[in-house]
């Protein structure tokens, strides 16, 4: 499904939330390597693309109504063989119906589960006055709890997104800490004006997450992404 | 020429003004502000208790501006805020290049008789393209020409800095201690609630003024957000502009509401475009000042590296602490200059790596072809972009170290060939201390003849860097 395709069933049905499938395949189009979700409907669906796409796999909700996906149990890591993920399946959607009754499930994503690496996020939102706003942090509890994350406006220019990566006092741990693996920080520029072009193409776009990227050597990979329409 | 840029600058460069409602108990401040202007002025004023108080100042007064037998290049209009409406309508009527409101009880108000009386102006203003400045504003100061806000404003000769103000007290403010340091105003424009004109159209304005070559504004809010934001980008590639931010923090962003109707921009967003656009941000008056000075006494400069000369040993400490502290760098010297400051530095309570303690191989006054060798070396060294000089007050303006020792008569004129001669960015810190009258005399005169003079290592090591973060900004470093 295109860009457009899906945003105009997302708006004939209603919905300004885009699910995790949806989003991606929207950012994969616009040149924002993600870790491809696939839709199952059921256990046995599930099972089926987990061994298509390689084990381990990792499950997760898929539904409209649903932002936070960890809270109400929909999501289930490093699934190693297809019994397991069946299982998962099961669980997974009786957990988020028991939480959220009212909710429309689509079904649960299977992805492969990505290798590790160093977490970062990136985000836009809209400022009343001056538009798209793109954020960019480390992941996880130094964005939240110390708010490390740098802010600039649409469009960003290529010293910009330098400018962004560099400013975050966590900056070092991407230079690579402790002899750890060093971060492809040039990748991460490189998303952050491809997230600055598509946010511009797409005004109807109010609101985006990806959350958390895993930066690596080489490339970086988002692992969960999320749009929200106007 | 753009539109708008084009009616701003008859507005700016006025031939005639008319001043709309002057009276007595303001002191008739407006038509004595403008009797410096050299164009043809006139006074509008109905209340016949009013007109022998305007006779008396030699201004032709007109019961209407229809009236006036001239075309109206800039209006000034005082009269009371139910007023307004009609002499708006009759400045669209006459054809006046724009006017400026400085009756205010607008949309500040918060009030509804206020909006629905803005709305009106504005709406008569747009519909016939009248220039409309303000409402609730000091209007426009143009040195040369003798268009003043205040009566003491200076008037006559030219200016290069441009200033642009939400606030009329800052507009004027600045100018006048902008003058003390040797800084002139080419225009200056008080926004007051920007309703029909805005510091958007201001900036483009001031971009392409030849006149203006430093930009500096205190802001509020921002109207055309996406418009000033695009503008600001392409003006920093011309010439500087220097942005002092109002209403930066919770109650700053109350009073800011009341007192120009504008809206917040959160913080993260203001400086994420400051960075973007490479405007140089300041927090006040002074500030604004001592960044505008640096960029118009000093050469450019981009890089960080400071060389250092201070008078004694406690003021090389701490004037390396602050220049580094405020983000500057101040590195060892070559081995060259090390080795010629040897041949004749007295290291008996001196010292020569960077800084230079050099009070005593000045001889405390009495050596200045030391202090010459030393500025000459550093403008020479490769390790170093720009040289700082402490002056200490009681060497410069009397005899410090008892009368025998003769008083640096000497200084001044070594600091204008210094200023000149040298390739790199130099500054001078002149702390006043307890010397407050004479400092600010002799400070006066150094920077009449173009040294920049800072009162204090924190003022001129943060001007500095604001300036060499421009530069950098501008050629595409960091």
């Amino acid at each position: 499904m295109t860009t457009a395709t899906i945003i105009d069933k997302a708006k004939s049905e209603g919905r300004t939330l885009l699910t995790e499938v949806e989003s991606k395949a929207i950012l994969e189009e616009a040149g924002i390597p993600t870790a491809k979700a696939r839709l199952a409907t059921s256990a046995q669906e599930a099972a089926k693309a987990a061994k298509e796409i390689g084990f381990p796999v990792v499950l997760k909700i898929v539904s409209p109504d649903i932002t936070h996906k960890s809270d109400v149990g929909g999501v289930k890591l490093d699934l190693k063989t297809p019994d397991e993920v069946a299982a998962a399946y099961d669980e997974i959607v009786a957990a988020a119906k028991k939480a959220q009754p009212n909710a429309r499930i689509d079904g649960v994503a299977v992805q492969k589960m990505a290798p590790p690496g160093i977490e970062v996020i990136m985000g836009m939102s809209q400022d009343p006055q001056f538009g798209p706003v793109l954020m960019f942090g480390l992941g996880g509890v130094l964005v939240e709890v110390l708010k490390d994350v740098s802010f600039r406006l649409v469009p960003l220019e290529p010293r910009d997104a330098r400018q962004m990566i560099r400013e975050i006092k966590g900056y070092p741990l991407l230079e690579g800490y402790r002899g750890q693996e060093p971060a492809d920080v040039e990748a991460l520029e490189k998303l952050l004006l491809r997230l600055s072009e598509f946010v511009e193409k797409h005004p109807e776009i109010s609101e985006l997450d990806l959350n958390p990227i895993f930066a690596y050597k080489d490339g970086a990979l988002a692992v969960d992404a999320r749009i929200i329409l106007s | 020429m753009d539109d708008i840029v084009s009616r701003l600058d008859r507005v700016l460069n006025p031939r005639t003004v008319a001043v709309i409602g002057d009276k007595r108990a303001m002191g008739y401040m407006w038509l004595r502000s403008l009797s410096a202007f050299k164009g043809k002025l006139y006074s509008v004023q109905i209340d016949p208790n009013e007109l022998p108080g305007i006779q008396e100042l030699g201004v032709p007064n007109y019961a209407s501006l229809l009236d006036v037998p001239d075309e109206i290049d800039y209006a000034v209009c005082a009269v009371p805020r139910t007023v307004a409406p009609r002499i708006v309508r009759d400045c669209a009527a006459k054809g006046v290049g724009g006017v400026s409101l400085f009756t205010s009880g607008f949309a500040e108000t918060g009030e509804e008789e206020g909006i629905r009386l803005q709305n009106e102006i504005a709406g008569v203003a747009q519909e016939s393209g009248l220039v409309l400045i303000g409402p609730n504003c000091m209007g426009v100061y143009n040195r040369r020409l003798g268009v003043r806000q205040a009566m003491d404003q200076p008037a006559g000769d030219e200016g290069r800095v441009g200033f642009i103000s939400h606030s009329g007290t800052h507009a004027i403010n600045f100018s006048l201690l902008a003058s003390v340091h040797g800084i002139k105003i080419s225009k200056s424009i008080s926004a007051g609630n920007s309703v029909v004109v805005n510091p958007a159209d201001y900036l483009e304005y001031l971009a392409q003024d030849a006149e203006t070559q430093i930009i500096a504004m205190y802001l509020e809010g921002i109207q055309e957000p996406r418009r000033f934001f695009r503008l600001l980008k392409e003006t920093t590639r011309k010439k500087p502009v220097v942005v002092w931010k109002g209403g930066t923090s919770e109650s700053g962003e109350r009073a800011m509401f009341s007192h120009t109707a504008a809206l917040a921009t959160p913080l993260s967003v203001w400086q994420a475009l400051v960075k973007q656009c490479g405007v140089i941000p300041t927090d006040s008056l002074d500030e604004t000042v001592d960044v505008v000075k640096a960029l118009l006494f000093t050469k450019p400069c981009a890089g960080r590296r400071m060389g250092l000369i201070a008078l004694t040993g406690g003021q090389s400490v701490v004037i390396s602490d602050t220049f580094a502290r405020e983000g500057l760098d101040v590195p060892l010297l070559t081995q060259r200059s090390y080795d010629e400051l040897s041949s004749f530095f007295n290291i008996i309570g001196g010292s020569y790596r960077n800084p230079l303690d050099a009070g005593g191989t000045l001889g405390f006054g009495a050596r200045p072809d030391n202090l010459e060798r030393m500025l000459r070396i550093l403008d020479e060294d490769e390790n170093i972009d720009a040289v700082v000089l402490e002056i200490a007050s009681r060497l410069l303006v009397r005899r410090a170290f008892g009368p025998l020792m003769p008083p640096a008569d000497w200084l001044p004129d070594m600091l204008v060939a210094q200023k000149e001669r040298s390739p790199k960015a130099f500054i001078a810190i002149l702390h006043p201390g307890h010397l407050e009258a004479q400092v600010i005399e002799e400070r006066a005169k150094l920077l009449e003849r173009g040294v920049p003079v800072f009162g204090s290592f924190q003022q001129g090591a943060r001007a500095l860097c604001k300036m060499i973060d421009y530069y950098r900004f501008c050629r595409g470093l960091d």
